[in-house]
């Protein structure tokens, strides 16, 4: 089932400026995009997100880009990733505010309360754990990709191990250090 | 219970050669929950970040020069017999690569970085910075912000080029910034040499060095105060706001000015960051006695007393 509502009169706007290739990509890609950001979860805003796209390329004045239609799409998931963290900061905020806690403190000695440290520390400790167990490959492969930003493929030949070794590797870290925060967080 | 299909998208989608959007596309429209499963997964995945522990590195922090108050053991130590294993399998990975690579950050983006040599660099947001895969004792601080954690070595001691001048540890923590106009370092942690090989100025914890419009000065730092943006703080003792505004657009990704009034004030005091900017000006201007408003995609930050907006 498509999640997305069709037949809608699409709104058009003219490129102005924005003199690399970037333009054309955007614009032959747009239908595609705007498919993305519908199945996205971005519902009747996908157009609205569209042009905020649009601007933003325009406002960054961009190089040549190697690889501009994933540049495109990627730009486009954080936008939608980018909506959901505010979403979630906004509830944050609001059960914040009702805990009557400010944003900004004036005194530099104040620091992170004492329990609160001994609760990270034992947090990190349990992490510590969940990933020796996982077995040090393993945990070479998740630090590289997760902390340092390595590709597979490209573990996968610092390794000397099958791109498949390394996807399985990364789902087993994965699977195990998002049920541990999981346990964290109902805790 | 974890979504695996959304989990597994998860990770497809954080490979930087990710290219399979189409395939993305036909799954997310294949249920419309499965967004909502994508989304959820993608946040829990960003405060990984807390809870991953620092990398864990065999061999002991060299003992110190002496004199140094209240050294504590660095984060990282009692990795033992798995930390021996990682750090050979990312020697033997990478030895045989070409030099030198680039990190870059964007603004608001921190990495984390762990030398082979234990060396630890936490790199700010808007940041560019170039190391050695051959040499893991050099890096290159082009322009940013980065706070070293060097696992000292008398005998091959680490060495941070920034523009002309050379930073050289002497087994230490310290934090640099880059910008156009101006070098700053503080150090927390042991002993830095600015440009040994020139001036050869000595910087114990809790001293920092500036070579900006002024010229080139030194200054003590509370050593509690030097890369706290990586605590989420900003720590000043009588800053000028035109350093703190840079720290401020930095880490929080944003675009900033100043008026030149502002810019004249200094600010002593901790800020706590938040990527809220509207949120976090709401606080932190007033109490640098500024206000903040917001002028389309930037913010300009300007002397007190006119309506809070």
């Amino acid at each position: 089932m498509a999640g997305y509502p069709n037949g809608k009169q699409f709104q058009h706007w003219t490129p102005t400026g924005m003199a690399t290739g970037l333009s054309a990509i955007f614009m032959a890609n747009r239908a595609a995009l705007l498919r993305f950001l519908r199945a996205r979860g971005a519902g009747e805003n996908a157009e609205d997100l569209l042009q905020d796209m649009w601007m933003k390329l325009e406002a960054k004045d961009l190089g040549p880009v190697s690889d501009p239609v994933p540049y495109l799409y990627r730009m486009a998931n954080n936008l939608m990733l980018d909506r959901y963290r505010s979403a979630i900061r906004r509830e944050r905020r609001e059960q914040d505010w009702a805990e009557g806690a400010g944003g900004v403190m004036a005194d530099p000695t104040d620091d992170v309360p004492v329990d609160e440290r001994m609760i990270l520390a034992q947090r990190l400790d349990e992490a510590r754990a969940v990933l020796r167990d996982l077995g040090p490959r393993v945990e070479l492969i998740f630090r590289r990709f997760r902390i340092e930003g390595v590709g597979q493929k490209v573990i996968a030949e610092e390794l000397g191990v099958s791109l498949t070794t390394v996807e399985k590797d990364l789902q087993k870290a994965y699977r195990a250090m998002l049920t541990l925060k999981q346990k964290l967080d109902t805790e | 219970m974890t979504n695996e299909e959304a989990m597994a998208w998860v990770i497809r989608t954080r490979d930087p050669a990710f290219t399979d959007w189409d395939g993305f596309t036909a799954w997310l429209e294949r249920d419309p929950a499965n967004a909502q499963a994508y989304d959820v997964l993608m946040a829990a995945d960003a405060d990984l970040d807390a809870i991953i522990p620092p990398e864990p590195v065999a061999m002991p922090v060299a003992a110190n020069d002496v004199g140094v108050p209240q050294r504590r053991p660095l984060r990282w130590i009692g990795g033992g017999a798995i930390a021996a294993a990682l750090v050979a399998a990312v020697s033997v990975g990478m030895m045989n690569r070409a030099d030198i690579y680039t990190v870059t950050t964007r603004p608001g983006e921190t990495r984390s970085i762990a030398l082979d040599d234990g060396t630890r660099i936490e790199v700010n947001g808007g940041t560019r910075l170039r190391l050695d895969r051959n040499d893991t004792r050099f890096a290159a601080l082009d322009s940013g912000e980065a706070a070293f954690t060097v696992r000292h070595d008398a005998s091959d001691p680490f060495r941070v080029t920034v523009g002309d001048a050379v930073f050289e540890d002497a087994g230490t923590v310290f934090n640099i910034v880059h910008t156009p106009g101006a070098v700053r370092i503080g150090v927390s942690e042991g002993e830095v040499i600015y440009n040994p090989g020139a001036e050869a100025i000595s910087l114990p914890a809790g001293r920092a060095l500036a070579d900006d419009a002024q010229g080139l000065r030194v200054m003590d730092i509370a050593p509690a105060a030097v890369a706290s943006w990586r605590q989420g703080r900003l720590v000043y003792a009588n800053a000028a706001v035109s350093d703190i505004s840079d720290d401020i657009g930095r880490s929080l990704g944003i675009a900033l000015r100043t008026t030149p009034g502002a810019r004249a004030m200094r600010f002593t005091g901790t800020i706590r960051l938040d990527k809220d900017p509207a949120r976090f000006f709401a606080g932190a201007a007033p109490l640098m006695g500024l206000s903040a408003v917001r002028q389309g995609d930037t913010w300009l930050l300007k002397e007190g007393d006119g309506p809070q907006s």
